[in-house]
């Protein structure tokens, strides 16, 4: 059910902008909030792939203490003992749940070093004009989108573990400074993806399909 | 009456740009039920889905009744040694914020009470509005647009799966029982899958536009 494109111009060459919220399209000077939702418009988001930057490294900086420090740490009465999020699954794997401990180590390990990946790799082909295959490039950026905020399990975990567990002097769960930091992580790694425009990655496509074309014809 | 709009409008609403790439595509008049893919990037860039307001109104509703169903009753109860306590969502966020660790229990709180609270509620109000053929006031603009930007961070879905998680990890230490709250939530998880499969937001808008 493809819809038939008007000889592959995108809206920025015929001068015209989309509506991010409402789809409707205006002339690309015209500055005035778009008449049918009342959006700012714009053409491709502003300053994108700085701001994935600076959302990217706040993320990636954070990652490091949510792994060194414990996430949580268990009182009872045969000692005390603090988790990690690698600890954590090592012990739901000695437990025997090792679904569950899979469950986590996606999450909490396998998604945001993939995001973390990708997100260097689509900032990199825009900067560097990469060629990247354009539809990885594009189902990368959806699985960006998609994935990110299935990090954020081990955060309600540790949250629903210390609120259930307050059994005074006989098991005692705490969070520790480690999930604050897994939670700031996962939040900037969030708005990293959203703030890097996939339109962005096509440009960089059609430009170098258009030198291709020149070197042909020459 | 409405006033007729200035013609560039017009010439402008023939064509329809590619969310995810930005390519020009001929507007289509779609069938009910039909939708258009990006000849491109393969993005769907066009939606005409049938009945859309009342079965995403009714998702809706649907959704904001398990949320709230979900806030006020225990989703979980562990006895051990004698000693009983169950919890309520408010009783984890409560929780965070007596152990020094406030900003996570504020947290916990926008994402899985305040955000999609109200994104439930914009969304409700806009479609009810609409629904009665009630006129479209600008604040509905910015109502639906709010919704649609707070989706992603609206994580009742992922809550769930954290509380799955969290009962796998204790079920060795004390006995553990799911409360109404958790299957409330599960069910919410399939209320918003509904939403998203139900609700046209070319259509809405374009009925925000008219009804003005």
């Amino acid at each position: 059910m493809d819809t038939t494109s008007t000889e592959s111009v995108t809206a920025k060459e015929a001068g015209l902008k989309r509506c991010a919220s409402c789809g409707r399209l205006q002339k690309i000077d015209d500055t005035q909030r778009c008449t049918k939702c009342g959006a700012a418009v714009q053409s491709r988001r502003s300053k994108s792939i700085q701001r994935a930057w600076a959302y990217l490294v706040v993320g990636m900086i954070a990652y490091i203490p949510a792994n060194i420090t414990p996430i949580m740490s268990t009182t009872s009465f045969t000692g005390n003992s603090e988790d990690t999020i690698m600890t954590g699954i090592f012990s739901l794997m000695s437990s025997g749940s090792y679904f569950v401990a899979g469950i986590v180590f996606v999450a909490s390990i396998c998604i945001p070093i993939a995001k973390f990946i990708i997100i260097i790799l689509l900032v990199l082909t825009v900067q560097l004009n990469w060629n990247l295959s354009e539809h990885t490039q594009h189902r990368l950026h959806g699985l960006t989108e998609f994935i990110g905020r299935w990090s954020m399990i081990d955060v309600f975990v540790v949250a629903v573990l210390a609120a259930l567990i307050q059994l005074g002097g006989i098991l005692t769960i705490t969070p520790g400074v480690g999930i604050n930091a897994f939670a700031v992580s996962v939040v900037f790694t969030m708005l990293a993806a959203s703030s890097l425009d996939p339109r962005l990655l096509w440009d960089v496509q059609a430009a170098a399909t258009t030198l291709d074309n020149e070197r042909v014809s020459s | 009456m409405a006033v007729a709009s200035p013609i560039i409008d017009v010439s402008f609403d023939t064509l329809t740009a590619c969310s995810g790439c930005d390519l020009l595509h001929h507007h289509r008049e779609l069938e009910l039920g039909e939708y258009a893919r990006c000849e491109r990037c393969g993005d769907v860039i066009q939606t005409c889905k049938p009945n859309t307001i009342e079965r995403s109104l009714a998702a809706t509703l649907t959704a904001l009744f398990l949320l709230l169903i979900s806030l006020i009753t225990p989703f979980l109860a562990l006895s051990r040694a004698g000693i009983t306590s169950s919890m309520s969502v408010f009783d984890a966020v409560e929780a965070l914020w007596d152990t020094q660790m406030r900003w996570l229990g504020l947290l916990t709180l926008a994402l899985i009470i305040v955000l999609p609270l109200a994104r439930l509620l914009l969304l409700g109000w806009v479609l009810w509005r609409l629904h009665f053929g009630r006129k479209a006031r600008r604040s509905m603009r910015i109502a639906f647009r709010w919704a649609l930007k707070l989706e992603p961070w609206a994580m009742a879905d992922i809550f769930v799966m954290g509380v799955v998680v969290s009962l796998v990890k204790i079920s060795t230490l004390a006995n553990l029982s799911v409360g109404i709250a958790f299957w409330a939530l599960l069910a919410l998880v399939g209320a918003s899958i509904l939403i998203n499969a139900s609700l046209c937001k070319d259509t809405v808008w374009t009925r925000l536009q008219q009804n003005q």
